[in-house]
Parts: C-alpha cells; sequence; structure tokens
C-alpha cells in the first residue's frame, strides 16, 4: 500500500516537473526578444530612428497605386530593370531574361540570355538594347504570336565589344542614331551609334571644362534623353542630375542633398529617374524609398509615392546581404499616359501609379 | 536454504561495492574526457559575429561582462563608397555637412573622417571610443553599402563558454568560429558586383580593416 502511495507520488511529482518545466519553457520562447525591440537598455541617443522622415504629408502625395489585379508579378528571383516599349509593353530585365507584359501585367514574350541582364531600353524601331555586365546586346522586340513568345537567342542581332572587367553597365538610352551607355564601374557615360561604334565618352572629371566627374558609391548609375536634346545623368554621389550636350558639354544641373522630401536623401540618390512628356522628373531614392516628381528645371512638385507605401511596414530599407545592399535600388518608368512604373526589386513585381484626380 | 541466502547476501554486496566503484571510475573518465574536449574546443573555436545576420539592436554594448564591450565596429574599405555624406557617419537629419558632434551619429565620436580627394573621405573607426552599439552600421546598412558592420575583438574577448551577449542576441548572429578564422570578414565589392572601391586614384587600405 505504501509502496503504491509513494509510487502515485512520484508519478505526480514527475508530472509537476515536466509540466513546470513546459511553462517555464514557454515562458522564456515568449520573452525572448527575436526582433531587438524590446531594447538594449541603452539611452535613446544610441538609437538609430529614421521613422520620422519616412512619414510623408498626404496632400503632397500625387499619385495613386492601379490596384486591379495588384503588382504585376514578374516572375523573376532578381529583377533588376524596366523599360517600356514603344506600344506600352512593359519590359523587364532579371535573373538571365527579358520578360514582356501587356499593360494589365499579362506576360507577353520572354527572350533567353546566357548571363544576368542589368538594364535595358526599348527603343522605337523595334529594337531592344540590353546591358550586360560588361557590353550591350541587341535583340528584336520579340513578336508574342511567334513561337508562343520564347524567342530565344536567334534574335539577337549583335553584341557589342566587352568594355573591360571593371565596367558595370546599369543604363542605356537610346535616341534616333545615338545610343548612351552608363557605366558605373568606371563612372563614365559612352556615347555610341546604333551599330555599336563608340563615339565619345562624356562626363570624365575636367575642372577647365568645369565637368565635375561622376560619383558613384554603389551601382546606380541612371540617364536618360529629353525631349531638347539635352542627356540628363544622375550623379548620386553629388546629389544631383545633370544636364550634357551629345558632344559632353556640361550645360546645368540642379538637385541638392537634403533629409526633407524636396532633396535627395542619404550618400547617393537619385539612383534612378525616368522623364515625363512634359520634361518633368520621375526620381527615385534608395534607403528612404521615395519616388518624387520634379519639373523640368528641377522644382520639387509632389510625389508619387513615400516608404509607407512602397516598403513593408514603412520602414527604410535596411540591407543585410552584399546584395541586398547593392541592388536595394527600385527602378523608375514611365508610359505615354504619364502613369509611372516602379520596379520593386526587393519583391520582383512592377507596381503601377496614376495620377490622383484633381480634387481629390 | 540459509547457507544459499547468506553467499546471495555476500555476494550483492560485493557486487554492488565493485559495481560502483566501476560506475565512479566509468563517470570520472566520462568528465575527465568532457573537460580534455571542452578545452580542446575552448582553444579552437572563438565567438563572432555573423554580419549578415547581426541587425545592431545595440545588446553587444550592454550584455557583455566587460566594462568595455569586446565588440567593436569594423570597416570594409573594399565595399565602402568614400562618400562625402556618409550615413554611417552623419545623423540622417544633420545640421551642417560638417565634423560637429551634432552632425555625427555616432554618440561616442568613435568614427574619424579624413578627406582624400574631393568628393571623397576616408572613414575609420577609433576603437578606444568605440562600444559597439552599432549606430553607425544600421545608418550605412540603411543608406550606404553596408561596410560599417560589428565583430568581435579577440584581443579583448574572454571567449567565455556561455557569452551573455550570444545569450541576448536577438537574431541568433553569434556563432563559434574555428580559432584560424577568427573573423567573419564583408567581400569586398568587386567580388558582389564587379565595382572598383572608390577612390580610383587615392591611396587607401584594402580590405576589412578596424
Amino acid at each position: 500500500m505504501n509502496r503504491r502511495f509513494c509510487t502515485t507520488n512520484a508519478g505526480w511529482l514527475i508530472s509537476v516537473v515536466i509540466a513546470l518545466a513546459i511553462v517555464a519553457g514557454i515562458f522564456a520562447l515568449a520573452r525572448l526578444d527575436v526582433t531587438g525591440s524590446k531594447g538594449s537598455g541603452l539611452s535613446e541617443q544610441f538609437v538609430y530612428d529614421v521613422k520620422d522622415l519616412t512619414k510623408i504629408d498626404p496632400n503632397l502625395i500625387l499619385y495613386e497605386e492601379i490596384r486591379r489585379g495588384g503588382p504585376i508579378s514578374t516572375g523573376f528571383t532578381n529583377a533588376r530593370g524596366l523599360a517600356v516599349g514603344p506600344q506600352e509593353s512593359i519590359y523587364v530585365a532579371g535573373d538571365k531574361a527579358i520578360r514582356s507584359f501587356s499593360e494589365s501585367g499579362q506576360m507577353l514574350a520572354e527572350i533567353d540570355l546566357t548571363d544576368t541582364p542589368r538594364c535595358l531600353t526599348a527603343a522605337n524601331d523595334g529594337k531592344i538594347y540590353i546591358g550586360m555586365k560588361d557590353h550591350v546586346e541587341v535583340y528584336v522586340c520579340p513578336d508574342p504570336r511567334e513561337s508562343g513568345g520564347r524567342n530565344g537567342q536567334r534574335k539577337r542581332l549583335a553584341s557589342w565589344q566587352s568594355l573591360g572587367d571593371n565596367a558595370v553597365l546599369t543604363s542605356i538610352a537610346v535616341s534616333k542614331n545615338d545610343v548612351f551607355v552608363a557605366d558605373a564601374g568606371n563612372r563614365i557615360i559612352l556615347h555610341y551609334d546604333t551599330t555599336g561604334k563608340l563615339i565619345n565618352r562624356i562626363g570624365r572629371k575636367d575642372p577647365q571644362r568645369n565637368i565635375p566627374g561622376f560619383v558613384i558609391p554603389s551601382p546606380y548609375f541612371d540617364l536618360a534623353v529629353g525631349r531638347d536634346g539635352l542627356l540628363r545623368v544622375a550623379n548620386p554621389g553629388l546629389h544631383r542630375v545633370e544636364a550634357y550636350t551629345f558632344d559632353g558639354d556640361l550645360e546645368f544641373w540642379w538637385g541638392k542633398f537634403s533629409s526633407a522630401l524636396e532633396g535627395f536623401c542619404g550618400c547617393c540618390n537619385p539612383v534612378n529617374f525616368a522623364l515625363l512628356e512634359d520634361g518633368s522628373f520621375v526620381t527615385c531614392e534608395k534607403g528612404l524609398v521615395r519616388v518624387k516628381i520634379y519639373n523640368p528645371e528641377g522644382a520639387f512638385v509632389g510625389v508619387v509615392a513615400g516608404p509607407e507605401q512602397l516598403v513593408e511596414g514603412g520602414a527604410s530599407h535596411i540591407c543585410m546581404l552584399p546584395g541586398q545592399c547593392q541592388a536595394g535600388g527600385f527602378d523608375v518608368a514611365v508610359d505615354s499616359g504619364g502613369r509611372v512604373l516602379v520596379l520593386d526589386t526587393m519583391k520582383s513585381t512592377v507596381r503601377v501609379f496614376t495620377r490622383k484626380e484633381i480634387g481629390r | 536454504m540459509g547457507e544459499n541466502k547468506r553467499l546471495q547476501a555476500g555476494v550483492t554486496r560485493r557486487r554492488f561495492l565493485r559495481d560502483s566503484l566501476w560506475g565512479t571510475c566509468l563517470a570520472g573518465l566520462g568528465v575527465l574526457t568532457g573537460l580534455v574536449v571542452g578545452k580542446h574546443r575552448k582553444t579552437n573555436t572563438l565567438w563572432q559575429i555573423d554580419p549578415y545576420t547581426c541587425i545592431a539592436c545595440g545588446n553587444c554594448a550592454t550584455y557583455c561582462v566587460l566594462d568595455e564591450s569586446a565588440v567593436k565596429c569594423m570597416h570594409a574599405f573594399s565595399v565602402c563608397g568614400y562618400c562625402r555624406i556618409c550615413f554611417g557617419f552623419f545623423g540622417p537629419e544633420p545640421v551642417d555637412i560638417t565634423e560637429g558632434a551634432e552632425n555625427q551619429v555616432c554618440p561616442t565620436g568613435a568614427i574619424k573622417r579624413r578627406f582624400v580627394e574631393d568628393p571623397y573621405y576616408e572613414y575609420t573607426i577609433d576603437e578606444k571610443l568605440c562600444n559597439g552599439c552599432g549606430k553607425c552600421v544600421k545608418g550605412c546598412n540603411t543608406f550606404g553599402n553596408g561596410s560599417l558592420f560589428l565583430q568581435v575583438r579577440h584581443d579583448r574577448c574572454l571567449n567565455c563558454n556561455e557569452c551573455s551577449i550570444a545569450a541576448a542576441c536577438p537574431s541568433g548572429a553569434w556563432k563559434r568560429v574555428p580559432a584560424e578564422r577568427p573573423y567573419l570578414l564583408k567581400p569586398a565589392l568587386s567580388e558582389v558586383e564587379g565595382m572598383a572601391a572608390h577612390p580610383p586614384q587615392a591611396e587607401h587600405g584594402t580590405g576589412n580593416h578596424a
């Protein structure tokens, strides 16, 4: 009887100990600070906080996202560049391919590549200029009716000469017979004709010509040709957009560093930009991910979308892996209807914004 | 029958003593082996922070058993953009782009800035002033290339078996690394994107440096 009593008691004791251990485990897990949000005990001056900078006056947000069907999913693991073609097709470069999408987000065609494309542009004559790491390749815009849209290598028209191991091509623009290529690795613009013949180099530091040189701390170096016939180039390390003639003369520039909405924040912005029909600029910044509008003279007009719209939780984008640090900047393009397309390089999706109706 | 019981009792007692002795010897051998293995492991592995898992929460500054944390900021020059407006050096809203204390992100003034050539600046860490809070790391990771990161400095670290910072690390960034490779350094920018470190013509160190 006694033995049974002892056995029963021992069973209870073991059950209680196990139950207490489980409770203690759950308590410890619940108390575990997996995000570091509970703080380290350091005073406020040791805390890095940019939350206030992510807030934007809603009255300054001039655009709204077109939510029909949500963002366009590119299907890429690592989307890198965005362009709008002559027939409003949306071209996205990523992984080892170029994909084109309709306005509604339906995939129309795909060009398989042997390496990772960094940037692209679609010319009016139906050619696509693709910037690989160190050279340009030219393709014919794929016809979606042919071969189910998958045209592969056979539509490649040309592969231009390599620019060397240091070259990192980040942007291409085409204007009639001229092709401009931004090389972030060598911090120079290369001016070609459409056959791939190098005409001149633009933007090398030259105090005699008042050219400051390009300051490119990370591989973001964008350019576009304006309707006024001048080449616009982002100089992110100097926080400005510069205007050059095709001969390489610096005409004027605009832009300033500021954490305020009117300026470009961080070490090096804008990372990308696009030109609207009226010559206005749509700029894209990294760090505090902001897409903003400036008029042709460079005066701040308003915001397309801020960190609260573009980044989950409204926080600034913090990179951890080298790839995230180097590829966290969003790309931007505009179509003929004035819609602003933003390539989210973190989610590899294209988000489409349209101007709000007046009075809203 | 009675004789048998006595014999059984005697054998049981002897067996008990013999088994106890064996048990004690085995336990002692186990403890000895454990100590040798533990000591061997301790001398051949060290604590280190994985820079890609670290979230720069600030715990490294406060949880170290040392008065001055063994964790310090390191700078990978080959990743750095040598920016004039470095957000690892300047606060998010600097009053002016000068070295004034009110403009700097580091509360202890541990980051030093040196002009190299227009518009490039070199940034180095004064380890005597760095407390490993990681505030600059967050600034650099948010806006820059992420060239600033935290590492355990082994000239200070006691290599405690149960590291109190590792226990408090919310992201599990603390790990044991082989003593012959005691630091987890960031790769050069050229290895990531093929870009050369800046400035192009200036004299500067290469690789990671504190």
